[in-house]
C-alpha cells in the first residue's frame, strides 16, 4: 500500500463518519484533489518562469506532443492507463532537441516550434490511426482531454516524485534562470551557466507537462502553465505578488475543475473544467485591470 | 600598435590582447588585435557599427570562441568583473520591482522572497550611488530610459567590480545621468579600477577615456584622446575602407 492509498483510505473513512463532506466518500475524488493540490502550486509557480521566459508557445508544444507519446508508449506494449516510459522519453527528447537546435539554426523560437509541433503531431495522429484498430480509441479521449476518474496512486506518485523533484530544481536556480532571460551575457558574467540553466528549464517544463497530462490532458496541460502566470501578471506589482499569485490561481484553477463537474454532474472532462476556471479567472483579471486604475501599476 | 600609459595601482587588472581574431560565418570580425591595456585605467572602444567593439568584449569575457590570447594581470588575487549591457530584454509590464530585479542577480534565495536581509546593504548603497534610493519599489517598466540604465550600472556596484565593462552605458542617460556615470567614473578611476567603454559619444570619450581604441574589425590606433580625436583620426575610422594610421611620435609598437 503506498502512501496515498492510505492517505485515501484514511480521507474516505473520516468522510464516511461525518467529519468531512459526503463527496469525500469516494476514493476517485480524493485521487483527484490529492492530483490537483499537487498539480496546482508546481504548474503555477514554473508558470511565472515560462511568462517571463516568453515559452508560452513551447510549453503548448511540450503538452501536445505528450499526444505522440502516449501513442508510441501504446504501440510499445506499455498500459495505455500510464505510458509512462514512452511519455517522459518522446517528450524529453522532443524539448532537448527543440532547445538544441533553438540555438543552431538561428531561426527564432516560435517558428522552430511551430515546425517540431506539426511533425509531432503529423506523427501522433499516424500512430493514432494504427492504434485505432487495436484499441477503444475513447480511452485516447482520457489523454487529450484528462479524466479524473482514472488517477490512480502510480499516477499521483509520479507527480509527487517529479513535483518534489521539480521544486529541488527550481528554487535554488529560479534567479539565475529568470537573469539568463534578460540578458545572457550579463547572466554569464555573474557566474550563472547559460546553457546549463536553459537546459534545465527544458527538462524542467517537460517533466511537469508530462506528470500532469493524466488529469488535465495533452491538449489543455500547456494552458495551466500560462494562464495563471498571465492572469497573475495583470493584477500584480512585484515579483512576490506574480508569483504567489500564479500559485493561488493555479490551485484554485485546479480543485474547482475537478470539483465542479462532480458536483454539479456536467458532462466535462477535468483537464476542460480547469482550464475553464483559470480563463475565466484571467478574463476577470483583465477586466479588473481596465476598470481600476490602482491595478495598472506604475506603468506609463 | 600600442601606446605606454602609466598603470594606476588600485584593484583593477592589466589587460593584454595577443593577436585576436575572430570570424562568424566565414565573416573576419576582428583581425590580429594585438592590444595592452594598462592596469587602473579608463580605455574607450570606439568605431563604426559592426566594427567589432562588442566582439572583442564578448572575447574579453570569455564569451565568444576567438584565436589569439587574452591575459588579465591583476595586482594580487583575481578580483571582481562587471558588466553594463545596453539594456535588459525586459517586458515593460513585468511585475518586477527595482529591488526584485536586483535581487535576482545577487542572491540564490528566489526573488519572490523577498530580498535577503544579508544584502540590503549592497543594494540600498548601490541604490544611493546611482541616485534611485527612492525607487526600489517601481516597477521596472515604470522606469525611463535613463533610470533603467541608472539600475544596470547599480547593479555593477554589487559587489563593486575591479574590472568594468561598460556597453554604451551614456546612450539612454539624460543631463543628470551623465553627471552621475561621471561622478561613479571619477571613483572608479580614483580606485584604480580598469575600465574598458564601448561608447558612440567622442565628446564623453575625449573628457573621460584615459585612452581610446580605435577599431573596424582591425586595430587602428590606441591612443591618448587628445590624439585619437583628431579630425583626420575620425574620418579614417568611420570610412569604409579604414587603414591603420601610422604610429605618431611617442608611440611605442
Amino acid at each position: 500500500m503506498s502512501l496515498f492509498d492510505g492517505l485515501r483510505t484514511l480521507i474516505v473513512s473520516w468522510a464516511q463518519a461525518g467529519y468531512l463532506p459526503e463527496l469525500l466518500t469516494y476514493g476517485f475524488v480524493v485521487n483527484a484533489l490529492m492530483a490537483g493540490l499537487i498539480i496546482g502550486p508546481v504548474l503555477g509557480s514554473l508558470g511565472t518562469l515560462v511568462v517571463v521566459k516568453r515559452f508560452a508557445f513551447f510549453s503548448e508544444a511540450i503538452g501536445h506532443s505528450a499526444l505522440t507519446g502516449v501513442a508510441i508508449g501504446i504501440l510499445l506494449g506499455e498500459p495505455y492507463t500510464g505510458p509512462y516510459g514512452s511519455l517522459f522519453g518522446y517528450c524529453l527528447l522532443f524539448g532537448l532537441m527543440l532547445n538544441y537546435l533553438r540555438n543552431r539554426t538561428g531561426l527564432s523560437p516560435d517558428t522552430l516550434i511551430g515546425v517540431f509541433l506539426s511533425l509531432s503531431l503529423a506523427l501522433g495522429a499516424s500512430m493514432l490511426l494504427i492504434l485505432a484498430s487495436r484499441i477503444n480509441i475513447h480511452i485516447l479521449e482520457n489523454v487529450l482531454f484528462g479524466s479524473v476518474l482514472t488517477v490512480n496512486s502510480q499516477d499521483l506518485t509520479v507527480l509527487a516524485v517529479v513535483a518534489l523533484l521539480t521544486l529541488m530544481a527550481m528554487l535554488p536556480f529560479y534567479n539565475r534562470m529568470m537573469l539568463v532571460s534578460f540578458n545572457p551575457q550579463l547572466a554569464a558574467v555573474r557566474g550563472v551557466s547559460v546553457k546549463l540553466m536553459d537546459y534545465l528549464f527544458v527538462v524542467l517544463v517537460t517533466m511537469v507537462t508530462v506528470a500532469s497530462v493524466k488529469v488535465i490532458g495533452a491538449i489543455l496541460v500547456g494552458a495551466l502553465l500560462v494562464i495563471p502566470a498571465a492572469c497573475a501578471r495583470l493584477v500584480s506589482r512585484s515579483l512576490r505578488g506574480f508569483f504567489w499569485g500564479s500559485v493561488v490561481i493555479s490551485v484554485v484553477s485546479a480543485l474547482a475543475g475537478i470539483l465542479l463537474p462532480i458536483v454539479f454532474n456536467l458532462p466535462v472532462p477535468s483537464g476542460a473544467a480547469i482550464i475553464l476556471v483559470a480563463g475565466s479567472l484571467f478574463l476577470l483579471a483583465a477586466v479588473a485591470r481596465s476598470l481600476v486604475p490602482a491595478m495598472k501599476g506604475d506603468v506609463v | 600598435m600600442n601606446m605606454a600609459v602609466t598603470p594606476v595601482p588600485g584593484t583593477g587588472p592589466a589587460i593584454a590582447f595577443g593577436s585576436v581574431s575572430l570570424s562568424l560565418g566565414g565573416t573576419d570580425i576582428l583581425c590580429d588585435i594585438c592590444l595592452e591595456l594598462s592596469a587602473g585605467r579608463t580605455h574607450a572602444l570606439v568605431g563604426p557599427n559592426g566594427g567589432g567593439k562588442s566582439s572583442l568584449v564578448k572575447a574579453l569575457l570569455g564569451q565568444m570562441p576567438h584565436q589569439g590570447q587574452i591575459a588579465m594581470t591583476w595586482p594580487g588575487d583575481a578580483g571582481n568583473v562587471g558588466y553594463v549591457p545596453q539594456a535588459l530584454e525586459f517586458e515593460r509590464g513585468l511585475p518586477m520591482t527595482v529591488e526584485d530585479v536586483l535581487a535576482t542577480m545577487v542572491q540564490t534565495r528566489p526573488g519572490f522572497l523577498g530580498l535577503a536581509r544579508r544584502h540590503r546593504e549592497l543594494v540600498d548603497t548601490a541604490l544611493a550611488r546611482v541616485g534611485l534610493s527612492g525607487k526600489r519599489r517601481r516597477r521596472m517598466g515604470a522606469l525611463s530610459g535613463g533610470e533603467r540604465q541608472r539600475v544596470l550600472l547599480a547593479q555593477a556596484l554589487m559587489p563593486q567590480a575591479d574590472l568594468l565593462v561598460l556597453d554604451e552605458p551614456l546612450a539612454a542617460l539624460d543631463e543628470a545621468g551623465i553627471r552621475l556615470f561621471e561622478t561613479l567614473l571619477g571613483q572608479w578611476q580614483a580606485e584604480g579600477r580598469t575600465v574598458v567603454w564601448i561608447e558612440h559619444d567622442l565628446a564623453a570619450v575625449r573628457r573621460l577615456a584615459d585612452t581610446v581604441t580605435g577599431l573596424n574589425r582591425k586595430l587602428l590606433f590606441h591612443e591618448t584622446p587628445e590624439q585619437a580625436l583628431a579630425p583626420e583620426r575620425l574620418i579614417n575610422l568611420f570610412s569604409h575602407s579604414a587603414t591603420e594610421v601610422p604610429l605618431a611620435a611617442g608611440e611605442v609598437a
